[in-house]
């Protein structure tokens, strides 16, 4: 979902001073002078419980070695599990598919999904309804998704090897064989999410000031400079930022890889949060899933810093133009 | 004599080039279709084969529309609709809990100017960062010493935890859209903020409230990491976790998960179809701001 501010909230003017509400007893009083504390309190308590809270005792669990059948305590073992994770070729491979599945499902989701955008905001007949059919797949829930990548991955009877095979390019593994692992889940997770791109980017079309285009036309532009000119420097910053959010995403992402290879085949596709789980419901090892969570979340803040620095530097460049 | 000119420009533009690109428009057009489409049209035609055109490795590409009499006989097979039930009672009530904390906040942070509002906002937007996986472990820690582990109230708790925070940024840049003199004139009037948030925000920010149920609803409906720790027994089983238990199971045919697939995900597809317009608009205007 993308969602979230990224940018400083456009100024709001400040709170009126109080005018005399009408029932002016105490209550109201302290409800009127402390109305941003009261609103907010609710949702912050919440997300302090549900949140916060688990986030530090997942911290002070990564330095015991709890197990699945005693979660309330295990004896405190210092930085053993991290130690042991550093030094652990499984933990360093689990980055690299991180990364690679990352780098992947951000690149092409997000080219395809612009560039299904630009063909979709031009005029033609039926856009509706095609613009419907290219968007469902964000709708459908991920699990029904990836019964149906399965199902199309199937060695016997899937889709996908009949097509190769008639193609001439013989039958593959695509589940089992740790060569096509990561395509399979990089696939399903494209086509399940370059949708929500494209809505995201069909609504910031919709924002190009029209004017300015037809303006460059008059001046003798082709449609090719007027874009280059107009459309896509206003399109960058919608770019820039579903970009970020995919990524951040993709690092945080579990079910459509643990449901369709569940980290299989070899481990090629146990990413941070599959290893997470793994570790922690299948080897019922808390202390060390609660690691390798702590090092994910450097990984992912990491990646943002990165990404923040990369688009100052971009930023400024656009400026100085 | 601008409009001379461009009228004179249109025609010249549909010489062969044109054509050549408008087909090459159509190609790419139908390819993404087909891309994003054809998944969708083999669940449901998966859910018309029978189990042996599924399994001989013959399913044709046309759906055998004969076979929709089928469909009854696999609801006797699996408790889809108790599955779906759960799924409803997790994702109500995750919305409406999401979406009463998510409107407070956000018009605090909207609206008023006050110590640790910066804070606050971080917080908010810290939860994208997180890994649900970082989180389960201890929360499964803690709900195991709550009595939260299979139950439903322990699955909209930890639901709305991560979706609030969307629906809160949806809701505010909706809010930050509705010009203050309104609320001010109200003020003057002598209005409480409460009886201003109720009775003259709420009304205007609707589709932002639709988009961030919308959002919230989806997730509650989708939602899988947390339902298949936390919930052990199948009678409550949300649609997700029940599906999942057909993977890597060989004896339910693929012709009855594909049915109950199509019946979790008609309802989803048929609200966001509905809804879209205002999805989209809450999302970009929660999301990007350019």
């Amino acid at each position: 979902m993308a969602t979230s501010t990224l940018e400083a909230p456009r100024s709001t003017p400040r709170a009126a001073p109080p005018k005399k509400p009408r029932g002016s007893g105490a209550v109201s009083r302290f409800i009127e002078r402390n109305g941003a504390y009261l609103f907010l309190f609710p949702a912050i308590v919440y997300l302090a419980i549900f949140t916060v809270f688990p986030l530090i005792r997942g911290l002070l669990l990564s330095f015991t070695a709890t197990k699945l059948v005693n979660p309330a305590g295990g004896r405190p073992v210092g930085v053993e599990n991290y130690e042991y994770l550093l030094s652990s070729d499984k933990f360093w491979t689990s980055v690299a598919t991180t990364l690679l599945y990352t780098l992947f499902t951000v690149v092409f989701s997000v080219s395809i999904g612009t560039a299904g955008a630009l063909l979709l905001n031009t005029a033609f007949k039926g856009r509706g309804i095609i613009r419907a059919i290219a968007t469902i797949p964000w709708a459908v829930p991920t699990v029904a998704a990836a019964l149906i990548f399965v199902w199309i991955y199937n060695n016997e009877q899937g889709i996908l090897n009949r097509t190769t095979s008639a193609l001439g390019m013989g039958q593959h593994g695509w589940l089992v064989d740790p060569q096509y692992g990561l395509f399979a889940v990089t696939l399903a997770t494209v086509w399940k999410l370059t949708p929500l791109v494209m809505l995201v980017m069909l609504s910031a079309l919709q924002s190009v000031p029209q004017e300015l285009r037809e303006a460059t036309w008059v001046d003798g532009a082709t449609r090719f400079q007027s874009f280059l000119a107009v459309t896509l420097p206003h399109l960058m910053p919608t770019v820039r930022v579903i970009t970020l959010l995919m990524t951040i995403w993709s690092i945080r992402r579990f079910e459509i890889i643990f449901l369709i290879t569940g980290g299989g085949p070899l481990d090629v596709t146990n990413t941070l949060v599959v290893n997470v789980y793994r570790t922690a419901f299948q080897d019922q090892n808390l202390g060390r899933a609660a690691a390798i969570g702590a090092l994910g979340l450097v990984l992912s803040l990491l990646v943002t810093v990165v990404y923040f620095i990369v688009e100052q530097i971009q930023e400024r460049q656009e400026s100085q133009r | 004599m601008t409009t001379e000119r461009i009228t004179i420009d249109l025609p010249r533009r549909r010489g062969i080039a044109a054509r050549v690109g408008s087909l090459g428009k159509a190609a790419l057009i139908t390819l993404l279709v087909v891309f994003a489409g054809f998944p969708v049209y083999w669940m449901l035609s998966t859910s018309l084969g029978t189990e042996s055109s599924l399994y001989g490795g013959s399913q044709p590409l046309v759906p055998e529309l004969q076979n929709i009499g089928q469909w009854g006989g696999f609801l006797a097979d699996i408790p889809i609709f108790r599955w779906l039930g759960n799924s409803f009672v997790i994702a109500a009530g995750t919305t409406i809990l999401s979406l009463v904390l998510a409107t407070m906040a956000a018009y605090a942070l909207s609206r008023y100017r006050f110590h640790g509002r910066g804070v606050a906002g971080f917080i908010f937007f810290s939860t994208q960062m997180l890994p649900e996986a970082l989180i389960i472990v201890p929360l499964y820690a803690i709900f195991a010493g709550a009595g939260l582990l299979n139950s439903h109230w322990g699955l909209v708790l930890a639901d709305t935890a991560f979706v609030m925070p969307v629906a809160m940024f949806i809701i505010k840049s909706g809010i930050d859209k509705i010009p203050y003199e309104i609320e001010e004139s109200a003020r003057i009037d002598g209005c409480s903020r409460l009886r201003i948030l109720t009775t003259i925000v709420l009304p205007l920010i609707m589709p932002s409230i639709a988009a961030a149920a919308v959002i919230a609803f989806f997730d509650g409906w989708n939602e899988f990491m947390f339902a298949n720790t936390f919930i052990s027994s199948s009678d409550l089983w949300p649609a997700s976790v029940g599906l999942s238990s057909f993977l890597g199971q060989f004896y339910t045919p693929m012709n009855v998960v594909m049915f109950c697939a199509l019946l979790f995900a008609l309802p989803a597809i048929i609200f966001f179809l509905w809804a879209q317009r205002g999805i989209v608009s809450g999302l970009t205007a929660g999301s990007v701001k350019g």
